[in-house]
């Protein structure tokens, strides 16, 4: 049932994203380097990248803090963010069942490029790094619930600001002047941009390895930034109740 | 060599006071004021390997803050701890394979899974050799009797059932120190019998050393010989139950039942206490006068129907201790 809903929505924001950007190109001439069924393959397929990134694995977090139950993950002989990040993978492996299908029934709605093998898996390598950004930014912003226990209104913020600057909703080589290399210095970018504009092909070959190495750059920063989170946290850490 | 070590173990919290309201909320964003709590001020303490000791305070004395440094997920705010010649708080994950932890108030089972998966989980996380992990599995499984339950998913289990699970869930991987957490609490006394059998046995045949904290003083007077009394922080008694019965129990009381209502009877050497028609509760000091010859006394005055001499129990002291405080009675005991 819930995979019908969800195939259900899927399919009907597919056709909007169609809808929408179709028109809005026929109002405007196409930007350069992005024809328009360029635009719907990359609107596509940032939806079924949300499918997977939009599982937030370290949701647990949040509510091991508030509920108290991360006391007893503590008393195992476990390293705690590494369950974290596994239990994470585990809810994305489920999640990705869906997108099959609802790849399946994108694709009988719209026309959506497959380009060459080499460009898919540069793609898929570079949707990984994204992966893991997305989890430590999401580490990050569930560790402040060490703090103050509720993170609700700050994920909200950073969701906005992340669902516009991550490339998820436009392309960001449509933001204009400065305000567009802006964000491309942002770690957004890694997120859904760098894996999207390669798979349309604004990123050329000759340009994969750049920026796989900003991914990893901000991979290695967010890292090592939820570590020295984790460790001061951990020893603050206030167990709820008793 | 003490298993547990712990010298001037103190723990302050510091929290940010809140002022009431939706004014003060966002006064409270801008200055902030700290208030800091003891919970754990300056406790000494060491056991030996194979020691059952009851852990007994009341609520917020500081007895879960305490297993908590012992346990390794809270740092001390001073003081020094050592448990197996580990330092918990710097090895968490070294000390975390040397204990085992019951909270009767939460589960460490996966809530969705069958029991016995649980109990697999946890073979791989502690890295349990597959011959240890049957025939621990195998002797729970028979003294707790979980036959009947063991592929049900703990969602499903009865409190009684889940507890048995925990307590297997915290032995399988044959830890040497175990700390039990109100482990009886919302059990039937069948129930709770059959847990305090299994902790006896645990201690007596594998040598485990175990802290028992808990309400339940019936737990501590079946299982404990020695108990650690911490109120407001520190540690007020620690010592033999049996001491501290005597120390305390030196008012017995005694109940008569006459034969018909006696309007306030009378006792030499005893206090009445209560009276009510036909029944009167006397106290007396069991150093200066013989229980044997108050009754006697007793008979000659009235006509009685039934005598019963009440001993002190441990939750009797224990209750006066709270409300008065413990202060030692030991030159008293010994003359």
């Amino acid at each position: 049932m819930e995979v019908l809903t969800e195939v259900g929505s899927l399919v009907l924001r597919v056709y909007l994203l169609r809808a929408l950007w179709t028109a809005l190109y026929a109002q405007n001439a196409a930007p350069m380097n992005l024809p328009l069924h360029s635009m719907i393959t990359y609107a596509t397929v940032a939806l079924l990248m949300s499918l997977i990134l939009e599982v937030d694995g370290t949701r647990l977090i949040r509510e091991k803090i508030r509920e108290g139950t991360i006391a007893t993950d503590l008393m195992k002989p476990i390293s705690v963010p590494l369950y974290f990040f596994s239990d994470g993978v585990g809810q994305t492996l489920l999640h990705a069942v869906l997108v099959v299908p609802s790849l399946a029934f994108a694709l009988l709605m719209v026309h959506v490029d497959v380009p060459p093998p080499a460009t898919l898996a540069a793609f898929a390598f570079s949707f990984l790094l994204g992966y893991c950004v997305n989890f430590f930014l999401n580490f990050l912003m569930n560790s402040i619930a060490f703090w103050t226990l509720e993170t609700f209104a700050v994920q909200l913020i950073v969701r906005w600001v992340s669902d516009l600057l991550s490339g998820q909703i436009i392309p960001l080589t449509f933001f204009p002047g400065i305000f567009g290399r802006l964000v491309f210095g942002l770690p957004f970018a890694a997120i859904y941009s760098t894996p999207l504009l390669i798979y349309v092909g604004v990123i050329p070959a000759s340009q994969w390895m750049t920026y796989f190495a900003v991914q990893i750059l901000w991979l290695a920063l967010f890292g090592a930034l939820s570590t020295f989170v984790w460790r001061a946290a951990s020893r603050r850490v206030v167990i709820q109740g008793g | 060599m003490p298993i547990i070590q712990t010298r001037d173990l103190r723990k302050v919290f510091r929290s940010v006071r809140r002022r009431p309201g939706a004014l003060g909320a966002l006064r409270t964003l801008f200055s902030r004021d700290y208030e800091e709590r003891v919970a754990v001020d300056g406790v000494t303490m060491s056991l030996e390997a194979g020691e059952l000791v009851g852990y007994i305070g009341p609520n917020g004395a500081g007895k879960s803050t305490t297993i908590k440094m012992l346990t390794g997920i809270l740092v001390p705010t001073s003081g020094s701890v050592d448990v197996a010649g580990i330092v918990p708080y710097e090895h968490r994950k070294d000390n975390a394979r040397n204990i085992g932890v019951v909270f009767g108030q939460r589960s460490q089972l996966y809530w969705d899974l069958p029991l016995v998966e649980s109990f697999e989980l946890l073979r791989a996380i502690y890295g349990i050799p597959q011959s240890t992990y049957k025939r621990n599995l195998a002797e729970f499984v028979s003294l707790l009797q979980m036959d009947d339950f063991l592929r049900t998913p703990v969602r499903q289990l009865s409190l009684g059932q889940r507890m048995r699970g925990d307590f297997a869930a915290a032995l399988l991987h044959d830890p040497k120190i175990v700390y039990l957490d109100e482990p009886t609490i919302g059990l039937d006394v069948v129930a709770k019998e059959a847990i305090r059998e299994f902790i006896a046995r645990i201690n007596a045949e594998r040598g485990t050393t175990i802290i028992l904290t808990t309400h339940d003083l019936a737990d501590v007077e079946r299982l404990c010989r020695r108990i650690v009394l911490i109120d407001r922080g520190t540690i007020i008694y620690d010592g033999d139950v049996e001491r501290i019965k005597n120390e305390y129990g030196r008012f017995r009381h005694l109940v008569l039942r006459f034969e018909e209502p006696v309007e306030r009877p009378q006792l030499p050497g005893a206090e009445l206490e209560e009276s009510a028609g036909v029944r009167a509760r006397f106290r007396f000091d069991r150093n200066r006068e013989r229980a044997d010859l108050l009754i006697r006394e007793a008979s000659e005055r009235y006509k009685l129907e039934d005598v019963t001499l009440e001993e002190p129990d441990l939750e009797a002291i224990i209750r006066r201790i709270y409300v008065e405080g413990y202060e030692s009675r030991t030159e008293e005991t010994v003359s």
